[in-house]
């Protein structure tokens, strides 16, 4: 440690500044006057790029042997330190490029996107604020320093989702999501209480797993996959995360597909020693559902937000699938490139959006819903071009990154259940096929867009958003991954040491022509069709889920507190109130008793008295007649005694 | 600087009783007295913390003097102390004290009303509080205990909202009925205490270091350890605790002792909310760790199981009253009860972290809960109106109200980086470990109190969702003006503490866990034994 001491400290510095740079934004755009609100959409971007330096030189500094670890003691619980510190080996330095870096890029892109909006402070500094929050998360070397900032990430996103608030679908979905990602957090912290009860340290790198009783491991386990459950939008909880589309568009590319619920699978990642068996199977098939029931919401969905939003669920649950049955290292790498290639996405469908947006200035329309887009192709090029490469990355079709790290999953997938590996395909084509679907209805097909749109007015986004487009679509090619198109193995695995898993020539193949194949009949499949105008109502209320919970775990809680509060008021005080009046009663009682029976008798007592004084009174009246007459009868008596 | 404390306690009453002397129409006179010694007071509390450290568990800056001594003959001799002294506990409610009746006296401001009388009041309730901290004599801490109860009655009862008469009743009532079981112990614990040394005469004392140690029992007396009376189903020292403990829980408040509370609060006006729900409340969960528990340990073991539930209960049944509540005053009140039962669960767990973590949360809730009071009191100062159905999208009118309030609300409901995410994770932790540390609490206790932080959630950000977002509309009239620089003089402190502490606990951990580790170890021993 002393030998490399000027070195480390120099890292310690690095490290400090990647994560304290964003919240400077945070705080400067907090503090910043109304005037100069213009100043921050500068100084947002150039501090997370000074953020995203300092990584850069982060990276260069550890290697997977020698990761650069750092602590203080942050409070002592009990007999026991709980410390604040970093453990940066080289998993995580690639994870806090891929953050500051979209963050970076995103904060960039936000400059044109929320140009002239008035909460343009606020917008920055949440997002500095986010992004402060993420890179916590992912720097963290222990547990509880992770549910640190997972919930301020979570407050981020609550507070950008519901950033334009005034709209009240936007505070719903704000709310929805804070509370259902608690509902995953207080699990997680739950699977905290068990490690710190019988692991006796929250530390990844300290945790004593050998001296918890295995009942209680795999119950850890699993309490801490629900705060990923929640945090990734897995089934059953996944409902909050296409809600959460009420948030600007660049927020969306930016927590809601690339990193926030990203955290999650980079959390079973990183803990991922702690699972049994058991654990990981129901990770498996948490994973393998919610990636069907993801695709298949992107297949029917018409607004092109919620298409990126269920594909990231699906695309997310397939990662979490392949940790749970096959290799992490192959999740984290796809983690990495759909990090890139959905915020890609997302940041062009944003572009149509603003675009159609400024071209229907006046009119209000929906500008998200892809039955009435089509033939944007010609009129925004460089948007098509990013995104059809991006598409191709989310497709998984040869020579994109997409390609090579899905390859990864599914060769990872070969050691576990095979009903995995073919839930993985079935995913691979639903992911083809919607895909396909998005590109050829937003782009491609004949332009259904409304009629009052001046066709001319539609352009691509000002420079400096179609760079940021491109960046991500360059990035979303094979060469991110290893020189080789069909190789996963390349210089990312090499830097991680990830590449235990030796490539799979029969995966490969056999994914790139089902993938191939898949595209070829998708477009023969929708070439001709005209999208279908209904929607149907089981989706737009995320497969029932909405309506189930607003029915049954709402509903009866609200009508729960209300039993209660009635309770309170009817039964409780309604005892005080009848104690309070049985003691009035009682003392009007005893108010009665000491009038009536005991002054009563006390003056029963006076009147015998009086009554008894004024007869005894009368004897001595003064009258002369009276005195001989009492003296006679006396006299009368006395002989009667006498002679008797 | 010998006597800091008393300088603490009797300054505030002292003035107050001089200031009956100044005539009532000199208005604005009183509310200067009031912020002038609240501001001394914070002076001197600087001087306790200079001289304060936090070493050892014993006790620091006391001060004794005889009180009262009466040789009863063959009863023995009556000896009541004037003995204060400030230990981890106590330090933490003094450092509360002073900072939100300085705070109190801010918000208290622009009263108009009889401003003589109210100031007054509110000057010797500040002593009353500062007293009952500090009082390590049994019968000085009940004095001053009870003698909170009167000008908190005349405050309710006088300067508060419509309904005013019912909750002052009824907290006084309440309370009353509180004191008497607490009184009975006292009475118990008198005669069953002697003071140790080689007197030939028995000295029965009020001195609460005592009554902690076994051996300070006369033999045969009520309360003695060996063979204490029975009384119906229990001993005499069961029946003791659960005196006190109800005693105390109604301060707390604990479900279903509770009832007095929300009342009090929707009456009272804001500046006595603040102190009702900061530090009376306080008082609750202080005479628990303060009395039952170290007096009291068997009594405290033999309860954990029922004292948890309790807990538990008061943490989803005040969660769920605070969701169907629809006057935002009445919901904080219960958002208060929830939280308070986390105090409960923690001390039940008798873990050292659930302890800390209880004392930690009293604090917190100190702080955060005046925040909460006084920015209902904002918005019914500007409307008189505090039913959250008439309002609708105040964040585009009122920005750093919406801030303030973003704040407070994340912060209670336990948000890292504010002090109550430090206490709540410690008392979940203490109480999940209780099991396979003392056996004392079931773990599905700490699993299920859980549930009261996802409800916390639910009704703030309910609340937050119907009062601040969506569009505007306010159904009531009223100047809707944003903070103005007093309401920013009191939000702003308050929200720095609750960060400082949210993100270094350490500081205060300190001075608690002497404290706590003592407390856990008598706990423990006993544990042990059985």
């Amino acid at each position: 440690m002393t030998a490399h001491l000027a070195q480390d400290s120099i890292t310690l510095y690095a490290a400090l500044a990647a994560l304290l740079l964003p919240l400077l934004s945070f705080a400067v755009s907090t503090v910043i006057r109304n005037r100069f609100s213009r100043v921050v959409s500068l100084m947002a971007p150039l501090l997370l790029l000074l953020s995203f330096l300092c990584v850069c030189f982060i990276t260069t500094q550890v290697s997977m042997e020698t990761p650069f670890h750092f602590q203080i003691n942050w409070f002592a619980l009990a007999d026991k330190e709980i410390t604040f510190g970093f453990l940066l080996d080289t998993r995580v330095t690639l994870m806090m490029i891929v953050v500051s870096g979209i963050s970076f890029l995103v904060h960039l892109y936000s400059i044109g996107y929320m140009a002239g909006d008035p909460g343009i402070k606020r917008y920055f500094a949440m997002l500095g604020f986010f992004t402060f929050s993420m890179m916590g998360i992912v720097m963290a070397n222990n547990l509880l320093m992770i549910f640190f900032f997972w919930e301020l990430v979570g407050f981020s996103s609550y507070q950008l989702i519901g950033f334009w608030n005034n709209k009240p679908a936007a505070a719903m979905a704000a709310t929805k999501a804070f509370i259902i990602n608690r509902i995953g957090d207080a699990g997680f912290l739950t699977g905290l209480m068990i490690l710190w009860a019988y692991g006796g340290s929250l530390a990844i790198d300290t945790i004593n797993i050998t001296g918890i009783p295995s009942p209680y491991l795999t119950l850890a386990g699993i309490f801490i996959f629900c705060g990923v459950i929640g945090k990734s939008a897995q089934f059953p909880l996944f409902t909050w995360l296409p809600d959460a589309m009420e948030g600007p568009t660049p927020v969306s590319a930016l927590i809601h597909a690339a990193t926030m619920v990203a955290a999650g699978v980079f959390l079973l990642v990183r803990v991922y020693f702690l699972f049994t068996s058991d654990v990981l199977m129901l990770i498996a098939v948490v994973g393998g559902i919610t990636s069907i029931l993801g695709a298949i919401g992107a297949l029917l969905h018409f607004d092109i937000k919620k298409i990126l939003a269920y594909s990231t669920i699906s695309q997310l649950g397939f990662m979490i699938m392949g940790i749970g049955a096959g290799d992490p290292f192959a999740s984290e790498l796809h983690l990495y490139t759909h990090a890139l290639f959905k915020a890609g996405l997302f940041l062009c469908a944003g572009s149509i959006i603003h675009g159609l947006h400024k071209a229907s200035v006046e009119k209000s329309m929906d500008v998200q819903d892809i039955r009435k887009m089509g033939g944007l192709a010609k009129r925004m090029p460089v948007t098509f071009l990013s995104f059809l490469i991006m598409a191709g990355g989310l497709a998984g079709i040869p020579f994109s990154a997409g390609f090579l790290s899905k390859d990864a999953i599914l060769t990872g997938l070969l050691q576990g259940h095979i009903i995995f590996l073919i839930a993985g395909f079935g995913v691979s084509v639903l992911t083809a096929v919607y895909t396909f679907r998005l590109l050829w209805f937003t782009f491609l097909s004949k332009d259904s867009l409304p009629e009052f749109i001046p066709r001319e007015q539609i352009k691509d986004p000002i420079p400096m958003m179609r760079i940021v487009t491109i960046i991500l679509a360059i990035t979303s090619l094979w060469l991110m991954i290893s020189w080789s198109p069909v190789d996963f193995n390349g210089w990312i695995s090499n830097y991680a040491q990830g590449g235990l898993l030796i490539n799979s020539t029969l995966i490969t193949a056999t994914s790139a022509i089902v993938i191939v194949f898949t595209g070829l009949i998708a477009y023969l499949y929708f070439k001709n069709k005209t999208i279908s105008k209904k929607e149907s109502n089981v989706l737009l209320s995320n497969f029932g889920f909405d309506l189930l919970y607003k029915k049954i775990i709402v509903t009866s809680t609200l009508r729960l507190s209300n039993h209660t509060l009635h309770f309170d008021r009817r039964w409780i005080d309604g005892f005080i109130h009848l104690a309070a009046y049985a003691q009035v009663a009682f003392a009007h009682f005893m108010g009665w008793w000491d009038k009536s029976i005991i002054d009563g008798s006390v003056n029963g007592l006076a009147m015998a008295a009086r009554g008894i004084g004024s007869v005894t009174r009368s004897f001595s009246s003064g009258k002369i007649q009276s005195y001989i007459l009492w003296s006679m009868l006396g006299l009368i008596i006395f002989i009667i005694w006498i002679l008797f | 600087m010998q006597h800091l404390l008393s300088y603490l306690i009797f300054l505030p009453i002292i003035v107050g009783l001089l200031a009956l002397l100044i005539p009532a129409v000199y208005k604005s006179v009183f509310r200067i007295i009031a912020l002038g010694v609240s501001f001394l007071q914070l002076l001197v509390l600087l001087l306790i913390i200079q001289s304060y450290s936090p070493i050892g568990s014993s006790f620091q800056l006391i001060e004794k003097a005889s009180w009262i001594t009466l040789d009863l003959g063959a009863w023995g001799v009556f000896k009541a102390e004037y003995f204060v002294g400030l230990d981890g506990l106590s330090f933490i409610m003094v450092l509360l004290s002073v900072v939100i009746l300085f705070i109190a006296v801010l918000s208290s401001w622009n009263t108009t009303q009889n401003t003589k009388g109210y100031f007054i009041l509110l000057l010797i309730l500040n002593g009353a509080v500062l007293g009952s901290f500090s009082a390590k004599d049994l019968l000085l801490f009940y004095l001053f205990f009870e003698f909170m109860l009167l000008p908190m009655y005349f405050l309710i009862g006088i300067w508060g909202g419509p309904r005013r008469e019912y909750a002052s009743i009824k907290f006084f009532l309440y309370t009353l009925l509180g004191s008497i079981l607490i009184l009975i112990v006292i009475i118990g614990l008198y005669s069953s205490v002697k003071e140790p040394g080689p007197s030939v005469q028995v000295v029965h004392t009020f001195n609460m270091e005592y009554m902690k140690d076994s051996n300070n029992y006369v033999s045969g007396s009520v309360l003695n350890y060996s063979e204490p009376w029975i009384i119906g189903v229990w001993s005499a020292r069961l029946w003791a605790f659960l005196f006190l403990f109800i005693g105390f829980a109604i301060k707390l408040p604990m479900v279903p002792l509770h009832t007095w509370l929300p009342d009090a609060h929707v009456e009272a006006p804001t500046a006595i909310s603040v102190i009702l729900a900061a530090l009376l409340l306080k008082i609750g969960g202080y005479g628990l760790a303060r009395l039952a528990y170290p007096v009291f340990p068997d009594g405290a073991v033999y309860f954990s199981w029922l004292i948890g539930l309790m807990g538990l209960i008061s943490i989803i049944y005040g969660a769920l009253n605070a969701l169907a509540s629809k006057d935002l005053k009445r919901l904080i009140a219960y958002s208060s009860v929830s939280h308070m039962g986390f105090v409960l669960l923690g001390l039940a767990s008798m873990t050292v972290e659930g302890i800390s973590g209880a004392i930690y949360q009293m604090f917190s809730h100190g702080i955060l809960s005046a925040m909460l009071f006084l920015l209902a009191g904002v918005i019914y100062d500007r409307t008189h109106n505090r039913l959250i159905e008439n309002y609708s999208g105040l964040s585009s009118v009122m920005k750093s109200y919406t801030v303030f309030i973003i704040i407070a609300f994340f912060a209670s409901m336990g948000l890292p980086g504010f002090s109550g995410f430090i206490a709540e994770v410690m008392i979940l932790f203490g109480a999940f470990k209780s099991h396979s540390v003392n056996m004392l609490l079931p773990e599905w206790m700490a699993i299920t109190a859980t549930l009261g932080l996802i409800l916390g959630a639910s009704y703030y950000l309910w609340t937050i969702q119907r009062m601040f977002f969506g569009p505007l509309s306010v159904k009531v009239p009223g100047d809707l003006r944003d903070l103005d620089y007093r309401e920013y003089a009191m939000l702003v402190p308050l929200a720095l503490v609750a960060v400082l502490f949210g993100i270094f606990p350490q500081p205060l951990l300190d001075i608690i866990n002497p404290f706590a580790n003592e407390l856990a170890d008598t706990i423990g021993r006993l544990v042990k034994v059985h």
